[in-house]
């Protein structure tokens, strides 16, 4: 109920349309109604031999029902399906700008695709709820209450007993929507499955070939099809013997209003007219009796819909924007005191008491093995995630009191695998302000070094990356994203492996040019390449979440711990580089 | 987007192509639309029996005859009743054989694509035709297509009783047709283009959100929030316009279906109540008409419903087709030989390989190796080193030049052949889901524990899959084993294939120095016996190799033994000599 509390306001706001669409509904609804008693006094009348202007007023006045008729239905369509897609319009954007708010700790709980299918595949049903189920509803309940009323008041007897098969049809209805749902569960869950196959399949494709794994991963899949195959012909079995069962209920009443609406016609109990106008009653009985079951679908389907929704709505982002005016300056020292951190659903921390500080327009650098947590350090600068215990400092300012947008403006950040957006090259690097001069831009491409690989390309600046355009290779995405963060200006910029795509000679012109144009900004460099951090300041080897030595590069190598056996095992790599 | 979108495919193009699926279910679909027809005929027998009672019972008050008819509407309903779920279920059948066979196409067709397919192709779209294209298409086919000749038979059917009734009275109620022509016509131009554009606009919306979603983190980082919520609600409106667009012509085309209906029951009161009168007509006739004209339109409002879902569909079998018509690069040249058997002599002969135009990461290339060699390739991040591999597995084609197995030119040799005979470990080990022991047998699904067992102690992985809570049958999840682990586990999967060639990227240094020994010592156990070429990236690997290859630039720098590359003091002997000096270093320390 709450889930379904929450969507109220959307359609609050569009009460006026609702109204008139509700309203246009039931004037249509009892034209409907009109016309089988239109017949019957036509049928009744014929007999008599009527004139021809009799005849015309029936048609005349038939034809104005019919006007009335069209306007009525015109109406709730526009009204009510304009409003629930005036509403699905609403709540999307409402969606988009949520999902935006939420952070990293609750997108790793996340699957892109099911993130997607609940905008998608969930809001679609909650749409229909609000558009399809709620008319419906409506209709189903006014048509089958005015109709039946209409039949009794023909005759009661007749229509008590044309009622008979009807119970049957709600109760059956009531039973296969349930088991066509536990059934279509089922189907639901044995499609993930194959989705899952499928997506380890081409995720480990190269794997596959080279091992020669194509005709028995076709023959898994093939089993995982015909399964499916099976567990869908499970709900056809039902739905194949709830249709028709449906339309034999909805027959067999007719049959009985034939059968003793005929008999009754001969005993003189009713008139021709009467018979036949209860006939097309029962005609207007037959869709809201199934209409019933339908709403009942839809309205399963939206309230899991809406539940779906609704939990990416509740979520509510851990990183707390305190907000506050104060905007570092970059005149001051970095701190990081006391830092521990735990991902959540993991046991051991990921970062153990990191104590720290980078002075202002220093280069530290940091190395490690994968998984030792220089990345989550990087990220709690970031405000990705909130440390555990222990705070960093900004310009002598805890950042949990720097505004985040002040915060994110402060620092650039590079990460090995950039995500890049599927615009113009000139938009990607232009990302982080709105206002960009030709000029500027151009700078830091050069900066980054992308000025020759951009005249290569068939739009220079303009060139669409993506499906739409180039394929970018590693190490072009790399240096547009190095473009796109030293674009903001930061006065921390963050290198997270950020170069390890590009070859030796390439990565120390880059560093070189950052030391030159970029030299009081404070850098931390992480890397597997020692030769990326060699120069740095200061530079820690981080193991299992700790800072383990500490100093700079020919400390750390005399002292001979692990930054020597990694600088020995990088040898020839690192002589390959200088020599070739 | 918006060209391709357009006009790649026509849309009776397309249909053909569905179709053809249903070929080899033919007497099964003669079958369905057979009973088909004879459901939508039986269901036409209830106003034509009302007539019947009407005119020929009710009127000599013969009560007899309308229990009679009762006994035949019974009867009619019943064999309605297991005709339809006959049908029901055997379109089903078909229409679920046909995805059967559609999907597991579309996954054969991308299991024989090149690397260079899966290079240029997001997996979410690839996915996105495997499963969700496949599904839309099946509903296209058993509703959509169905019910649309359903529908037709009905509409035929209804024509044909009332002409069969009163063939005056039928032409009369004809005067509405053209104005129902007109308006379906009126109606189906703009629709269609409604709906076109919408889903343009929605793959555009879904594109733009599932980027936002995947690169949320730079979305923050660059503080882009209110922008891109700009956008996005932008698209979103244009989407609404051409949603509204298509609830409005829903909204006009609906109710005029009503109103020609109406129209069409005016007719038969004033023409046919004039009959009537005039004694010409029968009651019963009348009131048959009546619920057969309500009947009659029923089906065309059925069609414009079925529209949405047929448009939906056709974009769905369009990038489907899409998919098969991409053609495989590298087709299998030569059948596959029964009992092939590599000694495992390698040549590579003036080998040029680009991955683009005419960008050429391998020049010229040239080495070979003896059976049971091995070789160490060093080369600058970008020399062309992983190409080399990719080559060699024919993962890729070389555009000149040629590479000779035993002796043989590797277009002579069919490539599921080739690849049997060598194993690749690869720095990013990609592990699939299921225990440890499928893993490692994954190119010998029929090797036995006790072998694999062996083989893991050769190659130092026993020790930690021992250790494992459930050892060989372990499943493998997220983080339960180092990347260390996986390293070795990979090792014991190459050779668990009994490879002849053996090609391995040595991992970087991701792993301690523990991992880091019993790797080598793995190396050294993997390369008996078996034709092996190394990517190096440590020292201590060039210490046992046969011979190296100095790469730059795509282009061979030093190649040789060993030995002799040392003797000739070129750049292979300047990077064995720093490593001395190294050594010495320490030594004096």
């Amino acid at each position: 109920m709450n889930n379904l509390k929450a969507f109220f306001p959307y359609v609050r706001k569009y009460r006026r349309e609702f109204l008139f669409g509700i309203v246009a509904l039931i004037i249509a609804d009892c034209m409907t109604l009109v016309v089988p008693w239109l017949i019957k006094e036509f049928i009744d009348i014929l007999p008599q031999k009527p004139a021809v202007e009799q005849l015309l007023k029936y048609v005349l006045f038939l034809f104005l029902i019919s006007l009335v008729l069209v306007v009525g239905r015109y109406g709730w369509r526009k009204y009510m399906f304009g409003l629930s897609r005036k509403i699905e319009f609403d709540i999307l954007n409402d969606l988009f700008s949520h999902l935006l708010s939420l952070d990293r700790l609750w997108y790793q709980k996340q699957k892109t695709g099911d993130l997607m299918s609940r905008a998608t595949n969930d809001l679609r049903a909650v749409r229909e709820f609000f558009g399809l189920g709620i008319l419906i509803l409506i209709d189903a309940a006014f048509v089958i209450v005015m109709a039946v009323t209409m039949m009794i008041w023909i005759n009661v007897e007749l229509a008590l007993k044309v009622f008979i098969p009807l119970p049957v049809v709600s109760i059956l209805f009531f039973y296969f929507v349930k088991e066509i749902g536990k059934r279509h569960v089922a189907v639901q869950e044995h499609l993930s499955k194959i989705t899952e196959h499928v997506q380890e399949n081409l995720s480990g494709i190269r794997v596959l070939h080279a091992f020669v794994q194509e005709e028995n991963e076709k023959n898994k899949f093939k089993k995982l099809n015909q399964e499916y195959i099976q567990k869908n012909l499970r709900v056809t079995q039902v739905f194949g013997v709830f249709t028709p069962t449906m339309v034999f209920a909805i027959g067999v009443a007719s049959m009985i209003s034939l059968w003793m609406g005929g008999r009754a016609v001969i005993a003189n109990d009713i008139t021709l007219g009467s018979f036949v106008a209860f006939n097309g009653y029962l005609m207007l009985l037959s869709w809201p009796m199934m209409g019933i079951g339908y709403v009942f679908n839809l309205t399963q389907k939206g309230l899991v819909g809406m539940t779906r929704v609704n939990e990416v709505f509740f979520a509510k982002p851990s990183i707390i924007d305190n907000g506050g005016d104060f905007t570092p300056t970059g005149k001051g020292d970095l701190k990081i005191s006391g830092i521990r951190f735990k991902y959540p659903n993991e046991l051991q921390d990921a970062l153990k008491e990191i104590n720290l500080t980078i002075p202002c327009g220093q280069t530290l650098g940091i190395v490690g093995v994968i998984g030792s947590g220089k990345t989550t350090l990087a990220r709690l600068l970031l405000r990705f995630y909130d440390p555990v215990s222990g705070d960093i400092w900004i310009d002598g300012k805890s950042i949990q009191e720097i505004p985040l947008k002040g915060l994110r403006d402060y620092i650039g950040y590079v990460s090995q695998e950039p995500f890049l957006f599927s615009t113009s090259i000139r938009n990607n690097i232009a990302l982080g302000r709105g206002n960009a001069s030709d000029s500027e831009i151009e700078k830091n491409v050069e900066i980054a070094g992308m000025t020759s690989d951009l005249e290569s390309f068939p739009d220079h600046l303009e060139t669409m990356i993506g499906e739409k355009g180039v394929t970018l290779s590693g190490g072009q995405k790399q240096r547009i994203a190095l473009a796109r963060a030293l674009f903001k200006k930061p006065s921390l910029l963050i290198l997270d492996d950020s170069f390890s795509n590009l070859d030796s000679e390439m990565e120390e012109e880059l560093l070189l040019k950052l030391k030159t144009h970029f030299k009081d900004t404070t850098k931390i460099i992480i890397s597997h390449r020692l030769s990326t951090i060699l120069n740095a300041d200061n530079i820690i080897v981080m193991e299992d979440g700790s800072i383990s030595e500490q100093g700079n590069h020919s400390q750390l190598v005399k002292s001979g711990g692990v930054y020597a056996s990694l600088f020995r095992s990088q040898e020839l790599a690192r002589e390959m580089e200088i020599i070739l | 987007m918006l060209l391709n979108e357009d006009h790649r495919y026509k849309d009776w193009v397309l249909f053909k192509r569905v179709l053809v699926h249903l070929k080899p279910y033919s007497s099964l679909v003669a079958l369905a639309i057979l009973l088909l027809l004879a459901v939508s005929i039986l269901n036409l027998a209830g106003p034509y029996l009302t007539k019947v009672v009407i005119d020929d019972h009710i009127k000599a008050g013969d009560m007899k005859g309308v229990d009679v008819i009762a006994g035949v509407y019974l009867s009619v309903l019943v064999f309605s009743f297991i005709f339809q779920f006959c049908q029901t279920y055997l379109m089903q059948v078909i229409g679920q054989k046909v995805m059967f066979d559609l999907r597991s196409k579309v996954f054969s067709h991308l299991h024989k694509m090149s690397f260079s397919y899966f290079d240029r192709n997001p997996i979410g779209r690839m996915i996105t035709r495997v499963v969700n294209d496949v599904e839309v298409l099946n509903e296209m086919l058993t509703s959509g297509l169905i019910l649309v000749f359903s529908d037709l038979f009905t509409l035929i059917g209804i024509f044909c009783v009332m002409f069969y009734l009163d063939w005056r009275l039928t032409l009369v109620v004809c005067v509405v047709f053209p104005f129902l022509v007109t308006a379906t016509r009126m109606y189906r131009v703009r629709a269609r283009d409604a709906l076109r554009k919408n889903r343009i606009h929605v793959s555009e919306l879904n594109s733009y959100l599932e980027e936002n979603i995947s690169g949320v983190d730079t979305v923050q980082c660059f503080n882009r929030e209110t922008k891109n919520y700009e956008k996005f609600s932008s698209v979103n409106g244009e989407r609404l316009k051409e949603d509204l667009r298509t609830v409005r012509y829903n909204a006009f085309y609906m109710p005029s279906i009503d109103f020609f209906s109406s129209l069409a029951i005016a007719m038969v009161f004033w023409y046919g109540g004039g009959r009537y009168v005039q004694d010409e007509i029968q009651l019963g006739i009348l009131v048959a008409f009546i619920q057969y004209l309500q009947k009659f339109f029923e089906p065309i409002r059925d069609l414009a419903e079925k529209f949405n879902i047929i448009q939906t569909a056709m974009a769905s079998s369009e990038r489907i087709f899409e998919l098969l018509d991409t053609p495989e690069q590298i087709p299998e040249s030569v059948p596959s030989e029964n009992d092939f058997k590599l000694q495992g002599d390698v040549e590579f002969k003036n080998v040029w390989f680009a991955y683009k135009d005419d960008r050429y990461i391998l020049k010229d290339l040239s080495f070979s190796l003896k059976a049971g060699e091995s070789l160490a390739i060093v080369g600058a991040t970008g020399s062309g080193k992983s190409t080399i591999i990719n080559a060699l597995c024919q993962f890729y084609k070389i555009e000149k030049g040629d590479i000779l197995f035993d002796g043989h030119s590797i277009n002579d040799i069919n490539k599921y052949d080739l690849r049997r005979q060598i194993s690749l470990v690869q720095q990013d080990v990609f592990l699939f889901s299921g225990s440890i022991l499928d893993n490692i047998r994954l190119g010998n699904q029929e090797m036995g524990q006790e072998e694999i067992e062996s083989i893991s102690q050769a190659v130092s992985s026993h020790n930690f899959i021992s250790n494992l809570p459930f050892k060989y049958e372990q499943e493998l999840n997220k983080g339960d084993i180092s990347s260390g682990e996986r390293q070795l586990l990979s090792f014991a999967r190459a050779i668990a294939a009994d490879p002849k060639i053996l090609v391995l990227d040595e991992a970087t240094s991701n792993v301690d120095l523990e991992t880091e020994r019993q790797i080598q010592n793995g190396i050294k156990e993997m390369t008996q016996g078996r034709t092996s070429i190394i990517i190096a990236h440590r020292l201590s690997t060039l210490m046992h190799v046969d011979k190296v290859l100095v790469l730059r630039k795509g282009e061979v720098v030093e190649f040789g033994k060993r030995k002799e590359l040392l003797q000739q003091k070129g750049i292979f002997y300047q990077l064995c000599q720093s490593q001395i000096r190294l050594e010495q270093s320490k030594v004096e320390k």
